[in-house]
């Protein structure tokens, strides 16, 4: 899932400005299962930007509302009248959710009420942690289904480097070297052997180094007549 | 303000807390007026949104009891 944490008040009025209509959208997808722009969260945002801005004497009239998914344009027309009568929408969505909303809606000003973290997993009950880079060349499959790119602090691609010390990164000592992990994880499956072969240098152009990514499957467009 | 002009919405469990404090109106024993009881089916239904939402509409503080 997409991971994000919620910005603090001070910040999130900062955004709002002297907006007199406040639409806070939440969405119901990844930032609702890592507590962060829900439902539930946007009722709170709601209740607490209202009460704030009337004790600061500058009352806003806030509501909320949540979409199933922020990230896709299907879902937020049923939000369009909500939004078109309103100074301001304060997106609880991740990045893309924040921006769907902006490429939607082009005459809606839209803030983020999040910041969005990484793509990661919870490991308990709230704790979050970051399991996937989307270099966009998974090499899983050479390292135990561990990846070396998001939980090596430096990416290594034949690890682990000389800051790995009992298990631990030399960036924090309760990261994990993830070059340890993949270790381990080798070697009590018996595949030590996959390590090996000497990676070579990845081609990065598959990362953000190509600049934006897109997707086309030409078998899934549709023709101009069925648009 | 005085006591008895402040407002405390008091979030008490059906099962205990809310029988409580029927069982002390039936004994005719005193609380201050400024405790507004509301019923919960359960203290385990006690959310921020509800503390909020008490808070938004007026009240000076809030008590759960269960």
């Amino acid at each position: 899932m997409i991971v994000a944490e919620q910005k603090s008040l001070e910040e999130i009025k900062k955004l709002v400005g002297n907006a007199k209509k406040v639409l806070v959208a939440g969405c119901g997808t990844c930032v609702t299962v890592c507590f962060a722009g829900g439902s539930r969260e946007a009722a709170i945002v709601s209740a607490e930007l209202r009460m704030s801005t009337k004790l600061a004497g500058d009352p806003k009239e806030v509501a909320d509302v949540t979409v199933q998914r922020q990230c896709e344009w299907e879902y937020l027309d049923e939000i369009a009248e909500q939004v078109q009568g309103v100074d301001v929408v304060l997106s609880l969505g991740c990045g893309v959710g924040v921006q769907a909303i902006a490429e939607h809606f082009p005459n809606v000003w839209v803030v983020p009420g999040l910041n969005t973290k990484f793509m990661g997993l919870p490991t308990e009950q709230g704790v979050w942690a970051e399991r996937c880079a989307a270099c966009g060349d998974c090499i899983l499959g050479l390292t135990g289904g561990i990846c070396p790119i998001a939980r090596c602090s430096k990416s290594l691609l034949n690890g682990p480097c000389g800051g790995s010390l009992d298990g631990h990164c030399e960036i924090n000592a309760e990261v994990p070297c993830g070059w340890q992990l993949i270790y381990d994880r080798l070697k009590s499956m018996g595949k030590l052997e996959v390590l090996m072969e000497i990676q070579a240098p990845k081609n990065w152009r598959t990362s953000r180094d190509g600049g934006p990514r897109k997707i086309v499957r030409e078998d899934l467009r549709l023709v101009s007549e069925e648009k | 303000m005085t006591q008895d002009a402040l407002q405390i919405i008091a979030y008490c469990c059906e099962h205990c807390a809310y029988a409580a404090a029927d069982l002390a109106g039936g004994l005719r024993i005193q609380y201050p007026p400024s405790v507004r009881v509301v019923m919960l089916p359960c203290t385990g239904k006690m959310d921020v949104l509800l503390a909020l939402k008490a808070f938004e509409d007026g009240a000076d503080g809030i008590m759960t009891a269960g």
